[in-house]
């Protein structure tokens, strides 16, 4: 049996914890954001035969894209993927995009201006001026012979100038593919890129779906315990658990991606979760508040150790499918629920225990 | 006791109904399901009650998914995903009208199955169950499809899409309405305002025949009732010579041709490609004896064969004003002042709306939009690009199904090696393997009924993990020795109900985040929860309530 950890001088297991914690926070700097968040492109590969990853990045760095290969042997076959950062291009292109929408209808408006009222001819020069550099740097970038002066109206120049954004945007991966195809044989290809522009929406929406979130667990946990220290412990709790989880993150170098947020936001629910449990029972039961502590360790314990078996299996579904977004799910919360067992019975029980003995008198 | 049984057996049967008649709704009615028999499940305390709800509602969800089936993403069926790009950013209420417009192009193949999501502001994916390359590039072309714009004033062609400036299209302020419910103002070129001068000279109070993609060789065969559906006084006698002028164009005249009136025989086709445009009515009747005669047949829905006639009060004769098998969707009439041959750069199209007060001015944002979107040569407010696609191999799918379904399945059974370990006891191992299971058929069936994708089946596994908690909790504290039975079983639920509180509400946010590659987990896991303090605890509480007592 297990000894009761509670018995004796508890305090010190707030060291662990503590010490996850100050790791945890010194490794979440170089937290990286995946492709969702900071734009790019994600090409996956259904190899035929094997592949050098190394040579392939290198190849296309030389080729101006910074890019990361990873090559898994998954159930059904070999599988790449590639994964290459927002290129100058693509941002530019997009910023490019953002100008000309918001300059051709004053270009179309000053246009219609001139046939009555010749006072407009200046400005509507200048304005076109400005207007054709924006399509010409566009149509550069496409690398696209045409020139926007030789267009015959503003409809044509509006039409090319989309049609040449998306030249760029596809381009992106016709010039990756280009490079890999020097390197790889493959059944099968597909291929994501998210714009800058996008990549800006998911990480407003994250971001608010946090706030949210948070403070939303915050009214929930004082309205249930109504008193102070328990809730600021619970909250600790969960605050620490996704410290921890995102530290994991950044020293395994898992990127942040739509399904690992969904991943971290689950770990707030799941955290709070064993941290409710062993508030309830400390603060609100009768006996002897260690030996309460310890019953729902061993509770707790089995509960989170249900949820890591579960998302074990998902962890080996992913390296046996390779589907991105199960690992990205599965590996998040297995570092998440690894370190609620240490945030949670170091230092969340720890703090309502003190609590608790402080308040009724000690023991 | 019969009494409760007798309800929740008609409720299973009133869901069942509900789910066979209505399938688009089985989900949501599985959801209502669910809370119903949790309500009940709540209210009545006979241990049996409780797990003859879990039962119901189990045997409704088995019922869904052997009469529908489910429903998976194009990562589990294999398909096809086309991002289309928005042109610059879209407020959420455009965004929901795009979505629309697309769908129901998409959908215009036959493919009921196609999904069109908004991905943030500027994009919005479709996703087709198919990897066929040429329905793809059909629906690609369908997509990107810019509909050509022809303004007819007495058969000749006034306004071409190419001389409008899109970018001065704009609904008129109300301070600029004088006396109208809506307007829209648009310049054209310098060449368009010329010809429009010359076309439309001395044509004061005609029609503007506003066409999006008019046929260009074609004829129209129509039956007096389909003519004359929109009226109240039946086919008037000039209705046939309204019809007529509003299909005329130099070189390319529609002849319209009434049923009534007309051998099918005498009808001979300009080329090897005209189209006859009739109703799925008449063509049951002659389309074969048209195709004999070489025509193409082009099948109009019901009510776009129907043309809405109106009386014209200015020319005191009657005049089509929308006619949507032949693409013309709107006659504003020509005011006299640009009728003089004078060019003129700017012009309004206005007109009045029916209905009163709210409705009023919600037909008028209707019919403002409706121009905006003709003149500017498509139904899409926004114009859009369509990217590159992404194909997964049917094979590959059904292979990460099936490998996904063993995962599933292997969770449980590692969970319930867990359990059996930490319990040692047969009696409790063998509900918690019941429950886990149900909760994993429930959850299947209903997210079935949507979309499976793979953020919904990687929370369908996270329920069952996080599922079996609440379970252990209430084991836990069934086998401690203080208090009495019902007390804590009490005790389990103040902490189970808290957690699934607290656990539902951290997801909620995700839930209405819009941001659609995850919201399949968010609604998994949600539902994961409430199922379980709904249904499936109290269920277990009932059956294992008696290791207490040994």
């Amino acid at each position: 049996m297990i000894p009761n950890i509670y018995k004796g001088e508890y305090r010190y297991l707030v060291v662990i914890p503590l010490i996850l914690i100050l790791i945890s926070l010194y490794f979440i700097p170089g937290l990286q954001l995946g492709v969702d968040f900071r734009g790019g492109t994600l090409i996956t590969l259904q190899l035929t035969s094997s592949l050098d990853g190394d040579a392939l990045s290198e190849d296309l760095l030389s080729n101006g894209f910074d890019a990361k290969v990873q090559v898994f042997e998954t159930g059904v076959g070999s599988k790449a993927e590639v994964e290459v950062s927002q290129t100058g291009q693509m941002a530019e292109a997009d910023e490019l995009k953002a100008q000309f929408n918001e300059l051709i209808g004053e270009v179309e408006r000053l246009e219609a201006y001139t046939y009555t009222n010749a006072s407009y001819t200046v400005e509507y020069g200048e304005k076109k001026e400005e207007l054709y550099g924006i399509a010409n740097r566009m149509f550069d970038l496409a690398g696209l012979n045409t020139r926007a002066e030789l267009e015959p109206s503003l409809n044509e120049l509006r039409k090319d100038f989309i049609d040449s954004y998306l030249v760029v945007y596809n381009a992106q991966v016709g010039r990756i593919m280009e490079v890999v195809d020097r390197h790889a044989t493959y059944s099968a290809y597909s291929s994501e890129t998210v714009s800058p522009a996008l990549s800006t929406h998911f990480l407003e929406k994250a971001f608010w779906v946090v706030a949210a979130s948070a403070v939303l667990s915050v009214i929930f946990v004082f309205f249930f315990f109504r008193t102070l220290v328990p809730s600021l412990a619970v909250l600790l709790g969960a605050f620490s658990d996704i410290v921890i989880a995102l530290g994991a993150m950044s020293f395994f170098g898992l990127p942040l991606t739509l399904p690992s947020f969904a991943a971290l936001l689950m770990l707030i629910g799941f955290s709070l979760d064993t941290d409710i449990l062993l508030t309830m029972r400390i603060i609100k039961r009768k006996g002897d508040p260690r030996e309460n502590a310890f019953d729902s360790m061993k509770t707790g314990m089995t509960m989170s150790i249900t949820a890591i078996v579960a998302f074990s299996v998902l962890l080996i579904l992913s390296n046996i499918t390779h589907i991105a977004t199960y690992y990205e799910i599965a590996s998040v919360a297995l570092a998440g629920l690894v370190g609620d067992l240490f945030a949670t019975w170091g230092l969340n029980a720890v703090l309502v225990l003190w609590y608790k003995e402080k308040t009724s008198g000690g023991k | 006791m019969l009494n409760h049984r007798a309800v929740i057996g008609a409720l299973v049967l009133l869901f069942a109904a509900g789910i066979f008649f209505y399938p688009v709704y089985s989900g949501l009615l599985l959801i209502g399901g669910l809370i119903a028999f949790g309500a009940l499940s709540y209210v009545w305390k006979e241990r049996e009650t409780k797990l003859m709800c879990l039962a119901a509602i189990v045997l409704i969800s088995i019922f869904n998914v052997g009469i529908h089936g489910m429903k998976f993403g194009i990562d589990f069926s294999g398909g096809t995903r086309i991002p289309v790009i928005l042109e610059s950013p879209a407020p959420d209420s455009v965004m929901d009208e795009m979505v629309d417009t697309i769908k129901k192009r998409a959908s215009a193949f036959g493919l009921t199955e196609v999904k069109v999501k908004a991905i943030g502001d500027t994009q919005i994916n479709v996703e087709v169950p198919s990897g066929d390359p040429q329905l793809i590039q059909s629906v690609e072309e369908v997509l990107s499809h810019q509909g050509v714009l022809t303004g007819v004033v007495d058969g000749k062609a006034a306004l071409k899409g190419e001389y409008v400036l899109s970018g001065t299209i704009q609904k008129l302020p109300a301070q600029y309405l004088q006396g109208a419910d809506w307007g829209v103002s648009f310049s054209v070129t310098r060449e368009g305002a010329e010809h429009f001068a010359e076309t439309v000279k001395g044509k004061a109070n005609f029609p503007v025949y506003m066409f999006l993609d008019r046929p260009t060789d074609a004829i129209v065969l129509i039956t007096e009732d389909e003519a004359a559906a929109n009226l109240e006084a039946g086919m008037p006698s000039d209705a046939a010579d309204a019809l007529e002028e509003a299909l005329k164009l130099e070189g390319s005249d529609i002849p319209v041709h009434i049923y009534e009136d007309t051998y099918i025989e005498t009808l001979v086709p300009a080329t090897n490609s005209t189209e006859a445009i009739l109703s799925q009515e008449l063509a049951d009747e002659v389309g074969a004896q048209l195709e004999a005669r070489g025509f193409v047949l082009s099948i109009a829905e019901e009510g776009e064969i129907q043309p809405m006639l109106l009386f014209n009060e200015n020319t005191g004769e009657v005049a089509v004003e929308e006619w949507k098998a032949v693409g013309l969707l709107s006659s504003p009439v020509l005011s006299p002042s640009i009728t003089t041959g004078i060019p003129s750069y700017g012009y309004t199209i206005s007109g009045t709306a029916p209905g009163t007060g709210q409705e009023k001015s919600i037909n008028a944002y209707e019919a403002a939009r409706s121009i905006e979107s003709i003149l500017k040569g498509g139904a899409l407010p926004i114009q859009i690009s369509v990217g590159s696609r992404t194909t997964i191999p049917a094979p590959l799918g059904e292979e990460f199904l099936n490998l996904s379904i063993i995962g599933l399945v292997l969770a449980l059974v590692a969970i319930s090696v867990l359990v059996s370990v930490r319990y040692r006891k047969f009696n409790i191992l063998l509900p918690i393997v019941l429950i886990s299971f149900s909760e994993m058929v429930i959850l299947l069936s209903i997210l079935g009924s949507f979309t499976i994708d793979l953020a919904g089946m990687a929370g369908i596994i996270a329920a069952i993990g996080v599922g079996v908690d609440a379970q252990i909790v209430i084991t836990d504290e069934l086998l401690k020795k203080v208090g009495s039975a019902a007390e804590r079983l009490d005790n389990a639920f103040a902490i189970i109900t808290t957690n699934v509180t607290v656990a539902v509400v951290a997801m909620l946010p995700l839930l209405f985040s819009g941001l659609v590659e995850v919201i399949g987990f968010a609604i998994s896991t949600i539902l994961g929860s409430l199922l379980g303090l709904l249904i499936s605890r109290p269920a277990y509480a009932a059956i294992v309530e008696d290791i207490a007592k040994d």
